[in-house]
């Protein structure tokens, strides 16, 4: 299938800084692909570039194979969602979804029977003649996507449309909008700092820094495959080793890599009966010391000392799992085949 | 405990009675005095007259003076508002980076005392391709200077305030043109920011005296010029002008707190 929405070689600077450089993805009809990076690494500028808010340097911007990179923001056919919303205060709810609806000449009845829709859709029906200010953040984010399916976009830009609101309420609302972009199949960029947010919500993610997209696929794979030490760091709590390091744990590995990735959840804390159960035959053992415990709700989280190296390992808080108090000795089962061998950044 | 913070009140109120007392007392006998016939030896006016504000408001010259002052204040405010609100909104939208230029220009008035500028004015405007020394011209000039750090500051908050980026942003991708999307969505929601300058801009310009003196205090005559030509003449016409004048001023106040408090009202929701 060819792409719906496709960026070639976009380029943006502001003074002597690259934002973008040479950015490259292809976007699928109906697809949800999540910009993931830390701050400053170009996500926003790349969303506003795509709704034609900021002008890039170089590069094309394919929309349904036309380029629309000279268009107007208004001929764009695209819908953004603003970090700050931007609901526009002197219109009640109502009047803003019905705002893009009017620009685009839309009659007066068509206007208030496709609020009406939307509104029943975000549940906010009895708020319709209220005024942004008065609806919680939460409410305001709805009104906000509202608005923007009003005028029937090609493709829907969210920029870290969450970030603002409560943990509750960004659940509830991350929910609200997966299913509603699968209702419309409405073609999604959304951007976010948070990577458990980009894991739920996207059917794909692409990591970004330093403005370029450093790595990309389903949430699985940019999860279990990091490609450097840098997606390995942002993704999860990868216990990111040098080779020494990984000599002394593994005792040999045939890799030229120079550092490897092992996830938290990949050790098997030992008591002494386990030592010498079958399920860890092949597994090398190696004794250690823990640094710190922390209790994550489901998940247990321990700093361990192990041949000269800290490792964080997660074991899963079932009440089951071996329980181990401060500053104990433990011994842990590595498996090397988990151990992810890893790319020099920018190779 | 109790008595501590009930004796703490009591002293606020007093400092309070103490400062409004020595603020009104100045105005309350300005006030006696323009409304009093003989007043020498007693406490109060020995007899009352609305004398002194009926000679006021047959005088002319006053009518002209308060005319002069009505029309020149509200074109230099208009044209103020008519160049800065689109400049202002240009650089805060589109050209940032001439922010800080902007506001080094607009604090020049502060650093500028008002008998330098005039002098400057003066020689610059006296001869030359623009020779409007003495006119209502130059005084408009000025004015528009004088009240450039009000202006630019209220239309510059109110932008910031509104978030005029984002909106702009948002109002141009539901497929309004830029023309539009400044009237129907930033230009409403600055509005308030902006009539607050512009009625503050406007009392600014109503009470100003020494440029417009020194620039064309001999060929036009406005309420200030009038008043302090008038003092010499008759210590209750002058107190009689000083109390309209006070209550004209107090007027566009209120109008100017009302309208401030509606802006809060809408920003706090």
């Amino acid at each position: 299938m060819s792409a719906y929405l496709e960026l070639q070689g976009i380029r943006k600077q502001f003074g002597n800084t690259n934002v973008l450089n040479h950015v490259d993805l292809q976007i699928r009809e109906g697809e949800l692909v999540t910009l993931l990076g830390p701050s400053g690494c170009g996500k926003s500028t790349l969303l506003r570039c795509i709704a034609g808010l900021t002008e890039i340097d170089g590069g094309q911007i394919l929309l349904e194979q036309k380029d629309i990179v000279n268009l107007a923001p208004r001929n764009r056919e695209i819908g953004m969602v603003f970090q700050s919303y931007a609901l526009f205060p002197n219109l009640t709810v109502s009047e803003n979804i019905q705002y893009g609806m009017k620009m685009r000449g839309a009659s007066k009845g068509e206007r208030r029977n496709r609020s009406e829709e939307l509104l029943a859709l975000i549940d906010l029906e009895d708020k319709r003649d209220a005024y942004p200010q008065h609806l919680s953040g939460g409410q305001q984010q709805r009104v906000a996507l509202a608005r923007s399916l009003a005028i029937q976009p090609k493709v829907l830009l969210l920029d870290e449309p969450l970030s603002a609101l409560d943990a509750k309420i960004r659940k509830n609302l991350r929910t609200e909008i997966r299913d509603i972009q699968k209702k419309f199949n409405m073609t999604t960029i959304f951007v976010t700092h948070d990577q458990e947010e980009a894991l739920i919500l996207s059917d794909r993610v692409c990591l970004m820094n330093k403005g370029s997209i450093v790595q990309q696929g389903t949430p699985e794979e940019l999860y279990t495959t990091p490609r450097t030490e840098f997606v390995a760091r942002f993704m999860g709590s990868y216990n990111v080793l040098t080779k020494p390091e990984v000599l002394r744990l593994f005792e040999r590995v045939d890799s030229t890599a120079e550092s490897f990735a092992i996830r938290p959840e990949s050790f098997i804390l030992l008591n002494e009966e386990g030592r010498n159960e079958a399920l860890y035959a092949g597994k090398r053992i190696v004794d250690g010391n823990v640094h710190a415990v922390s209790i994550l709700g489901n998940i247990i989280r321990y700093e361990i000392d192990a041949a000269g190296v800290r490792l964080t390992i997660d074991v899963l808080n079932d009440g089951r799992s071996h329980r181990i108090g401060d500053r104990g000795a433990v011994s842990l089962a590595l498996d090397d085949s988990q151990l992810l061998h890893l790319e020099k950044e920018g190779a | 405990m109790e008595t501590r913070v009930r004796k703490t009140g009591l002293t606020h109120k007093l400092l309070m009675f103490v400062l409004m007392i020595y603020l009104l007392i100045p105005l309350l006998a300005t006030f006696l005095y323009a409304f009093a016939k003989e007043w020498q030896t007693t406490v109060l006016p020995e007899r009352w007259t609305v004398g002194w504000f009926s000679e006021m408001f047959q005088d002319i010259r006053f009518l002209d003076a308060l005319w002069t002052s009505l029309y020149l204040c509200s074109i230099s405010v208009a044209l103020s508002l008519v160049i800065m609100l689109p400049a202002v909104f240009i650089i805060t939208v589109y050209l940032p980076k001439w922010e800080s230029f902007m506001k080094g220009i607009v604090v020049l008035p502060y650093a500028v005392p008002g008998v330098v500028a005039a002098v400057g004015l003066i020689r610059a405007y006296s001869s030359g391709p623009i020779e409007i020394a003495g006119t209502a011209y130059i005084l408009i000039g000025a004015y528009f200077i004088v009240i450039l750090p009000y202006m630019y500051q209220g239309i510059h908050n109110s932008l910031l305030t509104v978030s005029a980026v984002e909106l702009l942003g948002s109002a141009e991708l539901l497929g309004a043109t830029r023309i539009k999307a400044f009237v129907s969505v930033i230009l409403p929601n600055i509005w308030p920011g902006v009539m607050t300058s512009t009625l503050l801009s406007f009392s600014v310009l109503f009470g100003e005296f020494v440029l417009t003196n020194m620039l064309v205090g001999g060929h036009i005559q406005t309420i200030q010029v009038y008043l302090y030509q008038r003092v010499g003449e008759s210590g209750h016409l002058a107190s009689a002008i000083a109390i309209s004048y006070f209550i004209f001023i107090l007027v566009l106040s209120m109008i100017l707190m009302k309208l401030g408090k509606r802006m809060n009202r809408g920003i706090e929701g």
